[in-house]
């Protein structure tokens, strides 16, 4: 648009920025179809980056992103802005989901074969691409560092590999308690180190 | 691999809940456990939370354009949830709901309609388990909980007759089993070919419902995305005795199933609606429901679906039966 930006629409800069996350997803609440397509815009590409990450077939990881995204059409209303932000909502569905999807088919049982242990244990392979990536990569690869060589193992086995506390076990051969005690006491490393509050 | 080894202290629990590595059993019993204390519950969120940052650090993946796409168009046909009453409305002394102008609006699902008193048993809380219907079983009696108990009796004159019927029902053979099922074997006049472009999910309330439990409610919603999503969905639409249009979709690779059905009228408080699979073996019951009587009302079917299976809708005594002994209001051939 040729508008001439006028002091005054400076002025104007809250109101127009683009809506966050969480407002976007309020609309949706409403039944806003153009509001999840922004939604969709701003998040689909982090979405489908976890699922792909568990999952590592494309096609079956925009499956299950396509209803991720229908799960968060349904239930946007359930969202609490109060208890963390819509990014942390619709993450910890996507996380879920993909170990939904793990646990039920036959598919999660073949990747096994495909990509082994070695992989899932090196949780961080590629170069970010985006500063805001990045800098949250470095930040959680650093915090990742902090971890006994075993709690992170764990970590990665169960959150990056998709894989249940038993099979984690049954993987590393150690008990069950052992791995419920390394996943918990990493984890709490790694909300200490990334200094995560409620 | 599900080796039950004896839990230990539930706390122990929080690092494998947060990162989803939790068998169903131990994921209750966290959650009653989280659930008990505010400590607890900041735990569990923090956890979470860091989690979560572990799914930010991973590398983003630009989606096909067509995924955009077929969401946009899925979402303008599928319904939302309400908002989530206060959860102390759940649990609260507020008396079940007795009236037939509960907030079935269409376009949204009502949870609030199921927040009857009695707690649904909570054998089966795992989120991993959501989104199997073979897994409702805890929710199963709940939904026969004459959940639309004093819902105005609407009852048609052939309802009235099975109930009658039903009555004297004495207990059943084998044979007597095949008898009742024997409508489900000849080519029905009900019977109909798949067709495709239904207008769908243009409103709906879920039917069935867990009295007092949210899950089940989310769980059919997220059954019905699964089959939306599925790349094999089909459809096939019919016609009840009363003229009411009914339309049956599914997934062959997902093996679930879902009703659909305008105005289904509201039956008495001891009759239900039953749904049941139709194959070599007989018909398998796949779950009650109720009908408010207006909108959309939907429920997916409990139990796997096979290819080329049947799918029925009975009355029913309230709760349902072992074999259907009524005639079918509507009948599917998939």
């Amino acid at each position: 648009m040729l508008e001439l930006m006028t002091a005054e629409s400076n002025f104007d800069v809250e109101s127009t920025a683009p809506p966050t996350k969480e407002e976007l997803l309020g609309r949706v609440a409403q039944g806003d179809q153009a509001a999840f397509g922004d939604l969709y815009d701003q998040v689909a590409p982090r979405v489908l980056g976890l699922v792909k990450r568990l999952l590592v077939d494309h096609a079956q990881s925009e499956e299950v992103t396509q209803e991720i995204f229908l799960e968060i059409w349904q239930t946007a209303s359930r969202y609490e802005a109060g208890r963390g932000g819509a990014s942390t909502w619709i993450m910890t569905m996507a996380h879920r989901r993909a170990v939904d999807r793990i646990r039920s088919s036959q598919a999660g049982r073949d990747r096994d074969t495909k990509i082994g242990i070695r992989d899932l244990a090196i949780a961080y392979d590629h170069v970010a691409e985006t500063v805001e990536v990045r800098i949250e990569h470095e930040r959680v690869e650093k915090a990742m560092s902090r971890l006994t060589q075993l709690q992170r193992q764990a970590v990665s086995l169960a959150y990056y590999g998709g894989y249940s506390h038993s099979e984690v076990a049954e993987m590393l051969h150690i008990p069950l308690g052992t791995v419920k005690t390394r996943l918990r006491d990493g984890l709490i490393r790694l909300r200490d180190e990334l200094g995560v509050t409620s | 691999m599900n080796t039950q080894i004896p839990s230990g202290p539930p706390e122990e629990l929080g690092g494998a809940y947060a990162l989803n590595a939790l068998s169903p059993a131990d994921t209750a019993l966290y959650e009653q456990y989280r659930d008990q204390s505010e400590q607890a519950r900041i735990e569990a969120e923090e956890l979470s939370d860091t989690a979560v940052a572990l799914g930010l650090a991973t590398i983003p993946v630009l989606p096909s354009a067509g995924l955009k796409a077929t969401l946009m168009d899925l979402i303008k046909t599928t319904p939302q949830l309400a908002p989530l009453g206060e959860s102390a409305q759940r649990a609260s002394t507020k008396p079940p709901m007795t009236d037939a102008s509960a907030p079935n609006t269409a376009l949204t699902l009502v949870p609030e309609a199921y927040a009857t008193e009695a707690p649904a048993p909570q054998t089966v809380s795992a989120p991993s388990e959501l989104a199997r219907p073979g897994m409702v079983e805890a929710s199963r009696g709940a939904s026969d909980a004459g959940l639309l108990a004093e819902m105005p009796a609407s009852v048609t004159g052939t309802a009235a007759a099975h109930t009658a019927a039903a009555k004297t029902v004495p207990p059943r053979t084998r044979a007597e089993d095949r008898a009742r099922a024997r409508w489900f074997q000849r080519p029905a006049r009900l019977l109909v070919a798949a067709s495709a472009a239904v207008a769908l999910f243009i409103g709906g309330t879920v039917i069935g419902g867990a009295v007092g439990d949210n899950q089940f409610v989310e769980q059919q919603a997220a059954g019905l995305a699964q089959i939306n999503a599925a790349p094999d969905q089909q459809r096939a639409s019919a016609t009840t005795g009363d003229g009411q249009q009914a339309t049956l979709v599914w997934s062959n690779t997902l093996g679930i199933s879902a009703l659909l059905v305008d105005d289904l009228p509201a039956l008495s408080a001891n009759q239900d609606y039953q749904l049941w699979y139709i194959n070599g073996d007989g018909p398998l019951p796949a779950g009650t429901f109720d009908s408010s009587g207006s909108g959309t009302a939907w429920r997916v079917l409990e139990g796997t679906m096979h290819a080329g299976d049947g799918v029925g809708v009975t009355i029913e005594p309230n709760g349902g039966s072992d074999a259907p002994t009524t005639e079918p209001i509507v009948a599917f051939q998939s």
